[in-house]
């Protein structure tokens, strides 16, 4: 067993090298001078940054937690009116890029909003501010990013044996105990796998925290970039995201602990039933949920696209579409293609504290603006093409500048987080007795790998293929900057156009860009169901 | 199990062979390349015209200013890219001091677009123009309050006054012109006397902050006026109305939305006749009807709508100077707290 | 047949064989019982080559397959069969493609033939195409020993197969897998904590005490 780890590790380590590159250029920016630029920040913006971005955090990190558990516990742990159907419902806030929610949001619940205007003229009450302080951003991220707690910890629920409810209920613990003492705790790991997903992808933000004129880490570093056009001390704030990403995967291997979960049957039966006033209260809170963070923005969207869908309509949304669609699908494939390669040192008993190492650090590149990494693969791809030059090679970055290949290595660079997060779990949810028989019967690694890893993950792996492939559906600053001539996106357009100030006419690909996610997710969720 | 399997080679081979296209460029006649920070929809109706007139394919590719100056700095004497084309003149600005341009100063240029609105070297040429001036209610104002940008720091503006973000490009060369007119000291007094009297957070958009004045939340912002333009033509009975600001002493503040040829251009004439071409009082003219903006050539007659604005007086500060003074600018609103 | 000699396994600070020996002839079928944490699983899996330990050798069939606590054999070149105590059948199999997966280089009737003997054998006939959870547990552990038996292993080690067995059928299967092993005439060795079941199951059973075998 060692023997095959030790060799294949090197390969593994490589591999995960590779997909690091664009760290480790945005990191070898500390090389280069940035003082006085530094000391400007540090006079004027820096103390405000950090203090709004950590109350981002926690705000954003709070709510997810709460929201997206208790979504996923109602769902599996309760039978109540409707329950069926919100269960793959609350999934599809997913699909929505959280700018175009933003957007919405700002729309309908700013002082002009005619949620607003109606409480002002309605109800007589005063205007306010809604950009102002931190709780409307904090909210609107907790409605864009709860799926991904909701999503983790609902699988883990289903795994939870029905008999530790049972034993539970038992001994006299309330609904509300067993959910405390039992079901929390066993279904940690998995909340805090959804929680660290989210506060990457909330530090890395730059679309939502613009429309809200919030301030955060990112706002400095585009600062650096766009006014001052430093991009060395950008590339340095920036590394400080990883940082602190890199501190965050820490404390979450830390909470996953030892503790190693192998998957046991799912059952059906629900412990719990809520019925009459209680199941239609039940009901109501998870329905607004639905309602806030899914079905009102999308109607917003519909409106709002009705009128102008004339206009903007014509053939080039064929290849918007098609764009769209190749980008997502081939990205998907490849990024899990590699987090799966990634994710099998983790059978390995010893595995290297180094490899380990390197692996996690191909997955920061989700802390990073998309923009910043974008940048940092050029100047990665800049750098090998000197060397090469020397070497007397042709020049690579003619080649690879503005192809699909360098705009899918800078999706599987920024998206492995996610992908790996995914393989990662099922890799580690399969008994090492399942291995031991196989290697007992003769197999060789490459059909023990095939024939017995590789199925028993895929559920993981399909999961793992879809968040991909979601994401880089909605990425929009990586897409906008690699792109070859022609390969403009749904997102790019609705980027375009809502720069522009044509919101009407940005829900029209925006709609478009749900209506594939809300596909995909549908998808996933049938995989899913059918894998009971 | 082994159709899924099939569907996962599948895939992964669809993939390999997507990645591994790089797009070979249609060899058919002759090209002009372009990479634009203009909006794909504003450039692209200009663009067919001129493929009509010339036979010249035009292949263009968006992205953010910055970003793309990036981009062709990294690719250097190989870039595809014939011309640049932004919509600021800090950032045509700074992609002269980045070596992305080659001077080209034709006759056509010189007589189509004044001395202010281009690179005094021929870098880069100003297209269209755009003015960001006083935008108020109707309703709530007089026009008689209004005079200039220093008096909407006066406290009788305090809770009424909308700006955008100081993030966004056209708020950062308005406060570097401010600079160079009024000085670093006194620019600090007027943008500072605009942050106290804001009524809300800086909006993202300019058309947020007409949306602010139309629901009563503040009475007076600054615009770039197409902006104004478009929401005059969808709602023509808007009580909002432009102001132009400073007319009695600088003028309204002008950015420019501008191109230059690239220093490695490989296809340079198709590039400069494109330039000539886009100055071109037709060219112009599509312009000013697309978007609402100033036509850069003086000759041209504006947009229907943007003339009942009437004429205004220009502030004729070369706009380098603005590029110049960006990095002042934000440096002087991050001290100030703008937000 | 097979010998092992001079076992010596800790986990950290804790010694829980030292210096243990046994020998088996072809054919025998051996008990080897002990409390839990004696240490009589792990010799086992040492056996197998799936841990390793301070010293120790393992002689089967005239191959080293360890000597000196490390292994020059790897578990899939030992030719053993194992059957563990949590089912371990491939949950994405069907048991026709579970008894397979050991004698994969088998001709396509062949397997057909062989997987048919097999499960008439266990008296499981017909269920080639079922998935592992549509079977009971006794009905999986037999699919695990058909399992292992088609790749006719020189040596089967069982490791408490049927203690996640509700005691009824504990019985019953215990004898049902004699039978099958003397048949065959495998050499086996079962690891358990159950005295009766020890007793029921082998020819010769051996206790783990003090770190050391002793035979009864």
């Amino acid at each position: 067993m060692d023997r095959f780890c030790f060799k294949s590790n090197i390969w593994i380590a490589l591999l995960a090298l590779i997909v690091a590159t664009p760290i480790f250029v945005v990191a070898s920016a500390w090389l280069l001078p940035g003082g006085e630029l530094w000391a400007h920040f540090a006079q004027t913006l820096l103390t405000d940054l950090v203090i709004s971005t950590v109350i981002l955090l926690l705000g954003v990190g709070l709510g997810v937690s709460v929201l997206g558990t208790i979504l996923a516990y109602l769902v599996v742990m309760v039978e109540f009116p409707g329950r069926r159907w919100l269960e793959w419902a609350l999934f599809l806030p997913f699909a929505i890029p959280a700018y175009v929610l933003a957007f919405v949001y700002l729309g309908v619940f700013d002082y002009s909003g005619y949620a607003q205007v109606w409480m002002r003229e309605t109800l007589g009450l005063p205007g306010f501010d809604i950009r102002a302080g931190h709780w409307a951003i904090i909210l609107t991220f907790i409605l864009v990013f709860y799926p991904y707690v909701y999503m983790m910890a609902r699988a883990s629920f289903k795994r939870q044996k029905i008999h530790m409810i049972e034993a539970g209920k038992m001994l006299g613990a309330s609904p509300i105990r067993v959910f405390w003492k039992i079901s929390v705790p066993l279904a940690r790991p998995a909340i805090a796998a959804g929680l660290l997903v989210t506060l990457m992808e909330t530090l890395a933000d730059f679309g939502v925290v613009s429309l809200f004129n919030y301030s955060t880490f990112t706002t400095a570093i585009y600062s650096a970039w766009g006014d001052f056009r430093s991009i060395e001390v950008a590339a340095q704030l920036a590394s400080l995201l990883v940082l602190v990403a890199f501190f965050l995967i820490y404390f979450e291997r830390r909470a996953r602990g030892k503790a190693k979960y192998y998957s046991t049957d799912v059952s059906h039966i629900r412990p719990y039933t809520a019925n009459g006033w209680i199941g239609w209260l039940l009901f109501a809170f998870v329905f607004s949920v639905f309602m806030l963070s899914f079905a009102m923005p999308i109607l917003q969207i519909i409106i709002w696209s009705v009128d102008v869908f004339a206009k903007e309509w014509s053939g080039k949304y064929t290849s918007f579409f098609a764009s769209t669609a190749i980008l997502t699908l081939s990205a998907a494939v490849l990024t899990v293609t590699v987090a799966t390669v990634l994710a099998l040192p983790s059978r390995c008993k010893n595995q290297s504290k180094i490899l380990q190492m390197l692996i996690h650090l191909s997955t920061l590149g989700y802390a990073l603006p998309g923009s910043v990494m974008a940048v940092g693969l050029m100047y990665g791809v800049q750098n090998i093409s000197l060397v090469s030059g020397y070497l007397g090679g042709s020049s690579l970055n003619h080649f690879l500048f503005g192809s699909i290949a360098l705009l899918l290595f800078a999706y599987v660079s920024r998206f492995m987080a996610i992908a790996y997060n995914s393989t990662s779990a099922s890799s580690e949810q399969i008994k090492p007795v399942f291995e031991q028989s196989a290697r007992l019967l003769g197999a060789s690694r490459f059909r023990l790998i095939w024939q017995v890893y590789l199925p028993m993950m895929t559920p993981g792996i399909m999961a793992g293929a879809l968040l991909v492939a979601v994401d880089v559906m909605k990425e929009l600053p990586a897409t906008y900057l690699l792109r070859p001539f022609g390969w403009d996106t749904l997102a790019i357009r609705v980027y375009e156009l809502s720069a522009e100030g044509l919101f009407e006419r940005a829900a029209v690909p925006a709609l478009m860009m749900v209506i594939f996610g809300a596909v995909l997710m549908l998808a996933f969720n049938k995989l899913d169901s059918s894998r009971l | 199990m082994f159709t899924k399997r099939i569907i996962v080679s599948i895939l992964a081979l669809t993939t390999l062979v997507v990645g591994s296209i790089t797009l070979v460029q249609a060899a058919a006649g002759e090209v002009v390349t372009v990479y634009s920070s203009r909006k794909e929809h504003l450039i692209q109706p200009l663009f067919e015209q001129f493929t009509k007139d010339t036979g010249i394919e035009v292949n263009y590719l968006t992205g953010k200013g910055g970003d793309l100056i990036e981009r062709m700095k990294l690719e250097g004497k190989n870039t595809p890219a014939d011309m640049f084309m932004t919509v600021d003149a800090g950032d045509l600005w700074y992609a002269g001091t980045q070596d992305v341009f080659r001077p080209v100063l034709t006759d056509a240029l010189q007589n189509n677009i004044s001395p202010h609105l281009r690179d005094p070297e021929g870098l880069w040429t100003g297209l269209s123009v755009r003015a960001r001036t006083i935008v108020y209610s109707t309703e709530r104002v007089e026009p008689s309050e209004l005079s200039t940008y220093a008096d909407l720091a006066d406290d009788k503006w305090q809770g009424r006054l909308c700006l955008r973000t100081s993030k966004k490009i056209y708020t950062k060369s308005l406060v570097a012109s401010i600079i160079h007119n009024e000085g670093e000291d006194g620019a600090e007094v007027i943008v500072s006397g605009w942050v106290n009297n804001l009524a809300a957070t800086p909006n993202a958009k300019d058309s947020h902050v007409m949306n602010a004045i139309l629901a009563g939340q503040c009475d007076v912002g600054l615009v770039n006026t197409y902006y104004f333009g478009r929401l005059i033509e969808e709602t023509p009975d808007a009580p909002l109305s432009l102001f132009w600001a400073n007319q009695e002493i600088t003028g309204v503040h002008v950015n420019v939305s501008g191109a230059g040829v690239t220093k490695h251009a490989s296809n340079a004439e198709g590039a400069i006749q494109l330039l000539e071409w886009l100055s071109s009082p037709k060219a112009q003219a599509i312009y000013g009807s697309l978007n609402k903006e100033y036509p850069a050539n003086q000759s041209i007659a504006s947009d229907e709508i943007v003339s009942a604005w009437g004429a205004f007086k220009q502030d004729d500060m070369n706009l380098s100077i603005a590029g110049i003074l960006q990095a002042d600018a934000v440096a002087l609103m991050q001290r100030i707290g703008y937000k | 047949m097979l010998s092992v000699s001079d076992l010596t396994i800790s986990f950290d600070d804790n010694q829980v064989l030292e210096g243990f020996n046994l020998v088996l002839e072809s054919g025998d079928i051996f008990a080897l019982l002990g409390d839990s944490g004696s240490g009589k699983s792990s010799a086992l899996r040492f056996i197998a080559g799936l841990e390793s330990a301070q010293s120790g050798a393992v002689v089967l069939d005239g191959n080293d397959l360890s000597s000196n606590g490390t292994h020059q054999m790897r578990p899939e070149q030992r030719e053993i069969g194992m059957v563990f105590q949590d089912y371990a059948l491939f949950p994405h199999m069907t048991v026709f493609q579970n008894i397979c997966f050991g004698i994969n280089e088998l001709s396509k009737e062949n397997k057909v033939k062989k997987v048919s003997e097999l499960l008439q054998l266990i008296c499981l006939d017909g269920i080639e195409e079922k998935y592992p959870h549509q079977l009971s547990g006794g009905e999986q552990q037999r699919v695990c020993l058909a399992r292992s038996l088609a790749t006719s292993p020189k040596l089967l080690l069982l490791d408490e197969p049927f203690s996640s067995l509700d005691k009824s059928h504990r019985d019953q299967l215990v004898k049902e897998v004699r039978e099958i092993l003397k048949k065959e005439g495998v050499t086996s060795i079962l690891v358990t904590h159950d005295q009766n079941e020890a007793e029921n199951f082998a020819d010769k059973i051996g206790q783990i005490d003090k770190k050391q075998l002793r035979i009864n």
